[in-house]
């Protein structure tokens, strides 16, 4: 785990939604490209 | 190079007696300048945001619009009458064919321009024959950038689905150098601060007109058919 | 081999190296959120940078190909140079996308705001409306000759364009300042931070290459796929 300071703001919530919307991003488009691969066969 | 020259007059005077002719790109110009002039002299309240402030904007709002409309009509026309096809015989004869639309959307913009300015210094109250000179230079560079990469944007843009919606979409984002600068430059101008503050702006301006002018030479024959 | 079964190998060679990369990108949240230090002045969210940079850093390099391929293509007319072009674009949209959407989550509770009119974001804004730009013209041209002169043509210019944006944004800033953009770490980051930095960038990279291999092989196996229907109704 991080080490955790008695000053450090609480924002670790915007820290998650970013790391899911990028990763939902990016795991979407590739999963759209394997369709298009696998389609027409 | 004598064929050139020749070339681009007969394409720019063509473009403009046909304009000249109809006139509804132009009277479309003005209508929304007295538009934006009524609208935003009723969207404000005079004592919170002076008019001085928005001038710039609106300025410059006005001639991109008045732009849009002139670059969207010259090459509809030749669409309609597939006129162009007898010009292109020659390499020179295409950079003519660019040069001469240039030329004659930058007369359409300019008479807007020419109209509009007058307009707004009496409507908004802007010191502009103060700052006349250095204010003529600022509209003419902008002017020359945009309506170039415009003139080239609408040559694909008129040959695509969608022709009307395509080139604003092709053409936004090429606009920001120069608008941007040009609004700068113009509040800085009518703000009275010396023309040295604005010369950051200025070389950036002069430097997207030459480096995109070339580009646009250039590359325009790639827009052309075969 | 003919060209449809050359292209058809080539997508699935490259299946387990998109897997290789997911699994490396996994390796990279691991590594920022659990194993690296958070920032005391600014909190978790500073570790967003992880994700944002390599992504922006990416976004750029697609968009640099799609110019020097589309300049490459206008010199040799090789269609296949429109296709790795457009792989290019649709890839590097993807990936501008991700740094538009993570940028505002960063700035936030950073900056207290959603949206500044800061260089990066405001470049990597106009970007996206290039490669937007560039993509609605693909689709609205029906010829394959002329959908690639004019996209050639237009993403040159895009190219052109991305120095004079950055310079009218920089230039707007010195004018009129704003709060300064907090860096991850002060001008020189930790060792530790720079390492995960430099891990995500190296497996980002390699995402998008093999991103764009399968996306540029896609392309050419439907390209394959219409040359030889058209052989067949000729015969």
């Amino acid at each position: 785990m991080p080490p955790r300071s008695g000053g450090m703001p609480e924002n670790g919530g915007y820290m998650v939604a970013a790391y899911v919307a990028a990763g939902a991003i990016y795991l979407i488009y590739t999963a759209l490209l394997l369709r298009r691969g696998r389609a027409g066969k | 190079m004598h064929d050139l020259l020749r070339v681009t007059w007969a394409v720019a005077a063509k473009d403009v007696l046909l304009e000249f002719r109809s006139r509804t790109a132009f009277v479309s110009a003005l209508v929304f300048t007295a538009l934006v002039l009524a609208i935003f002299n009723f969207a404000r309240d005079p004592t919170a945001v002076s008019a001085r402030d928005l001038a710039p904007g609106i300025l410059w709002i006005t001639f991109t619009f008045a732009g849009m409309l002139g670059l969207n009509r010259a090459f509809a026309l030749e669409r309609e009458n597939r006129a162009l096809d007898g010009l292109l015989l020659s390499p020179a004869s295409r950079t003519a064919v660019y040069l001469g639309k240039v030329l004659a959307n930058l007369a359409f913009v300019g008479a807007v321009e020419a109209v509009a300015l007058p307009l707004f210094a009496l409507f908004f109250n802007v010191p502009v024959l103060p700052v006349l000179g250095p204010l003529v230079l600022v509209i003419a560079l902008a002017t020359l950038g945009f309506v170039a990469v415009g003139t080239l944007m609408s040559s694909m843009a008129v040959n695509t689905r969608l022709a009307e919606l395509m080139l604003p979409v092709l053409l936004l984002p090429f606009l920001v150098p120069p608008v941007t600068s040009a609004v700068q430059m113009t509040a800085q101008l009518f703000a009275g601060r010396p023309f040295s503050e604005a010369l950051g702006w200025l070389r950036l301006l002069v430097g997207y007109d030459v480096i995109f002018v070339a580009a646009c030479i250039l590359f325009f024959e790639s827009t052309i058919e075969e | 081999m003919t060209p449809v079964e050359s292209a058809e190998r080539a997508l699935r060679r490259a299946v387990p190296w998109i897997a290789t990369s997911l699994a490396l990108i996994a390796a990279v949240y691991v590594r920022a959120l659990a194993f690296t230090p958070a920032e005391a002045a600014q909190g978790p969210a500073q570790k967003i940078f992880y994700v944002h940079v390599p992504s922006a850093w990416v976004a750029f390099l697609a968009f640099g190909i799609v110019g020097g391929v589309s300049l490459a293509y206008l010199l040799r007319k090789d269609p296949r140079l429109d296709l790795l072009a457009e792989s290019a674009a649709e890839v590097g949209m993807v990936f501008t996308s991700v740094v538009l959407v993570t940028g505002p989550i960063w700035g936030k509770p950073i900056w207290g705001t959603w949206w500044t009119w800061d260089a990066r974001l405001t470049l990597t804004l106009f970007l996206w409306f290039v490669v937007l730009a560039y993509l609605v013209l693909r689709g609205a041209v029906n010829e394959p000759e002329r959908r690639a002169r004019y996209a050639a043509v237009l993403g040159i210019l895009g190219a052109l364009l991305v120095p004079f944006i950055y310079a009218s944004v920089y230039l707007f800033r010195t004018i009129h300042p704003m709060p300064v953009i907090l860096r991850a770490g002060g001008p020189t980051l930790p060792g530790a931070m720079l390492a995960t930095l430099l891990f995500s960038i190296a497996v980002f990279t390699l995402f998008f290459g093999v991103l764009l291999y399968y996306r540029y092989s896609l392309a050419r196996l439907a390209d394959a796929r219409a040359d030889a229907a058209a052989e067949r109704r000729d015969a």
